[in-house]
């Protein structure tokens, strides 16, 4: 018990040093900054407060951007490692090129998606879809493939078909791989909706809110759209651990 | 892995796909602009090898502009894996360390970094050094998770060893935990080079005067579709390349890792 | 007789569990080693042979009693690097060759570099891994690796060798091998040996004295003298006398 307060104070007590030097001006002092430039976390909090129901409105915005295009690329994402996984000798030189997509600059392809779609959403959609695609893509076919060569030897035994192995094997051992691959995608597709709304045709969306805030030097309101990100992100996140703890109670990472 | 194949096989699989990814590409440029006529084809998907001739053609602005922003990105990146190092080694040097530190570097994850790009663009107001912050931020996270898990990892018989011959804290990081965690190490910065590109090209787009994002942004505008394609083009390579000299550096420091690489890391 | 060399006085361990039904590994364990001594100490798993091995290593401490080591505590002789340690995995450090594998500890106790070659030569020549010193740990068979572990113990020159189980987790026939080379090293050596198994054969045919535990709670149940003649080489298995210590250790466990 003793040691599980701990575990919550230490972290609680350091936030709010954190916050309390930043409203003091610690910060602003070390780093030599002026505070329209850096606003302090009254005033994000303040305006915040001022302008809240704007903001969830363009939160809405780029979260169910980023909530359908995390949905759609992963989808995809897990349907080309189970194809490359029916085809172990051409899906794997296909995963090679997945991860070398993975690794393409995210930033490069909006303005691609702004040539091919028209409206801010289909834009962001599509961003994100890609993006998510390669992580679910990758880790889905480690979780299809690292199995125990025993366990099919064993399926292999009872004659199983290959459609067998996948659904009784195959699949079950890719859910923790499943779950890592979308924490992962809750982080990256808000971070790419937002990217997406700099350079998109979009005027909602916290990305477009905060290039516009900055743009008209409203810094405490830019700075509480990232409060808003952030705050969703948690959020999303802990549904995914709540989800994860439900359908995973098997697994050794759960206890 | 469910199949062996031999290296050789595997070699001409990939180069298949290649071959295979370009052919497709060339049909389906074709096929908009002759067999759909979509007006804005060649801008929307522009034949392969036009985008590759326009790349020969330019080679020499694109590699300038992208040594700028790789440049920048490879001085984040070697700052961030400093700086998420060091705080993993403190977190397995002070339960406490790690007790204040580990619900942040969660949380940190999940603040959309790139977003706070033109925020901090504003605040530093130099290109270069917000390229820098922003990459070196992008790259801590990662690195400094997985280099965690690597020190957490160790065996306990191992450490038990050197205990029984009463060796140094400092031995015992320097001999044992270091090495150890050198192949989770790699997995983190697998990860993050190819991010610290990223937020590079990201920081270039907001405003800069050089760098790749330029040219991408400044093409776009001009509606000069064929070098747009060819800065993108360069800014994927760049990405690629990243993750590949990472992985180039992992074999040669690692030479003990050819058995039995790890294959997974720690992301999220 | 001399004084003991080692001397444990009534050791307890208790692992404190969370829901208060406390897991007693040891309860009131006395024993006496003598100088240059085998020891084996076995059981069936659960029985605290290990718990009481890493007790004398002081790798855990022990919640009651105590344990004595030529008149010192057992972090006296660790800080004094007394002793050396092999474990029931080979505990080898992927990145290190064989050769450096065995120099690793011998590097952290600051031994010149030319005296530490002479000593892997001698330790790689003792195990039979002569050919093998640029090898790295993957590239071994399990039981080599196993004498890895042992030659790196050995090249210490320390004068207490424990052992935790070393030979559990090979095959037997690569076990009854290592068991005869550990009997001529030691031969030539000799070391006092504290040697943790769950193979009576092996106990039987290593040990002076096999010290029989129980489980629930770990306790000593036995202490029986083995009176074989040395040197023994694997052919005195198949001796009638070896199958009676066998037989009366197995029977020592249907007792309980």
């Amino acid at each position: 018990m003793k040691s599980k307060v701990i575990t919550i104070l230490w972290p609680l007590a350091f936030g709010i040093a954190l916050i309390l030097a930043w409203q003091f001006g610690l910060f602003h002092k070390v780093l030599d900054l002026k505070p329209f430039q850096l606003p302090v976390p009254s005033e994000i909090a303040s305006t915040l407060a001022a302008n809240l129901p704007k903001a969830l409105k363009d939160c809405g915005v780029t979260i169910s951007g980023a909530l359908v295009g995390m949905i759609i690329g992963s989808l995809m994402g897990f349907m080309i490692a189970a194809i490359a996984t029916f085809f172990p000798k051409w899906g794997y030189g296909g995963m090679i090129v997945v991860t070398a997509l993975n690794a393409v600059p995210i930033v490069a392809l909006s303005p691609i998606m702004n040539l091919w779609f028209s409206t801010g959403m289909e834009q962001k959609i599509a961003v994100v879809t890609v993006v998510c695609m390669a992580a679910m893509a990758i880790n889905g076919y480690s979780g299809l493939n690292n199995i125990n060569p025993y366990s099919i030897d064993l399926m292999h035994s009872v004659a199983a078909s290959e459609w067998t192995i996948f659904k009784k094997l195959r699949f079950p051992n890719s859910l923790p791989y499943i779950f890592t691959a979308s924490k992962i995608n809750i982080a990256s597709s808000i971070i790419a909706a937002i990217i997406s709304e700099y350079f998109a045709a979009s005027t909602s969306g916290l990305g477009f809110g905060i290039k516009d805030n900055l743009r008209k030097a409203e810094m405490a309101m830019g700075w509480s759209y990232i409060v808003v990100a952030s705050l969703a992100g948690v959020i999303l996140y802990c549904v995914i651990l709540l989800v994860e703890r439900d359908a995973l109670k098997w697994h050794a990472s759960q206890k | 892995m469910s199949v062996a194949i031999g290296k050789r096989e595997q070699r001409i699989v990939a180069i298949v796909w290649v071959i295979g990814i370009i052919v497709v590409w060339e049909l389906a440029s074709f096929l908009l602009k002759y067999v759909i006529q979509d007006p804005m084809a060649s801008a929307k998907l522009p034949y392969p090898h036009i985008v590759a001739m326009t790349f020969v053609e330019n080679w020499k602005i694109l590699l300038e502009a992208g040594l700028v922003t790789f440049s920048r990105a490879a001085i984040g990146f070697a700052l961030g894996s400093s700086v998420g190092i060091l705080l993993a080694v403190l977190m397995s040097l002070s339960k406490t360390m790690e007790r204040i530190a580990f619900p942040y570097l969660i949380v940190s994850q999940m603040i959309p970094v790139l977003g706070l790009a033109p925020i901090i663009f504003n605040i530093v107001r130099d290109m270069n050094v917000s390229r820098i912050m922003i990459a070196a931020y992008i790259t801590f996270f990662p690195v400094a998770v997985n280099m965690l898990s690597g020190l957490k990892s160790v065996e306990q018989e191992k450490k038990d060893l050197l205990f029984s011959i009463a060796s140094s804290k400092f031995k015992v990081y320097q001999k044992l935990m270091l090495p150890f965690s050198m192949s989770y190490l790699f997995t983190g910065l697998k990860i993050a080079a190819p991010m610290a590109v990223t937020a590079s090209i990201l920081v270039d787009m907001l405003g800069s005067k050089s760098g790749i994002g330029v040219k991408i942004l400044y093409s776009l505008y001009s509606n000069s579709s064929n070098i747009f394609w060819a800065s993108v083009l360069t800014s994927a390579f760049m990405g690629i390349i990243s993750f590949y000299v990472v992985v180039f550096a992992e074999r040669l420091c690692l030479p003990w890792q050819k058995a039995t690489p790890r294959k997974e890391g720690v992301r999220a | 007789m001399n004084a003991p060399e080692i001397q444990i006085k009534n050791v307890s361990m208790v692992y404190p569990v969370n829901n208060g039904q406390d897991i007693v590994a040891l309860t009131d364990v006395n024993l006496d080693i003598q100088e240059g001594e085998f020891i084996s100490l076995l059981g069936p798993s659960g029985c605290g042979k290990t718990t009481l091995l890493r007790i004398i290593a002081d790798l855990n401490q022990p919640t009651a009693g105590s344990v004595a080591i030529r008149g010192q505590s057992p972090r006296d002789i660790r800080m004094q690097r007394k002793y050396g340690i092999v474990f029931q995995n080979p505990v080898l450090y992927d990145w290190r060759t064989v050769r450096r594998n065995i120099c690793m500890p011998m590097e952290i106790m600051g031994i010149p570099k030319k005296e530490r070659t002479a000593r892997i030569n001698r330790v790689l020549e003792l195990v039979g891994l002569q050919d093998f010193g640029d090898k790295y740990p993957f590239e071994l068979s399990g039981g080599m690796q196993q004498r890895v572990g042992i030659a790196r113990a050995l090249a210490l020159d320390p004068e207490f060798l424990f052992m935790d189980e070393p030979f559990s987790a090979l095959d037997e026939f690569t076990r009854e091998k290592l068991n005869e080379d550990l009997l001529s090293i030691w031969s030539k050596a000799k070391k006092t040996v504290i040697f943790v198994t769950h193979n009576i054969p092996e106990s039987v045919f290593l040990s002076d004295r096999v010290v029989v535990l129980s489980p629930h709670p770990g306790r000593i149940s036995a202490i029986v003298d083995i009176n074989l003649p040395r040197p023994r080489e694997n052919s005195i298995r198949e001796t009638p006398e070896f199958y009676e210590y066998v037989t009366k250790i197995r029977r020592s466990f249907e007792g309980v």
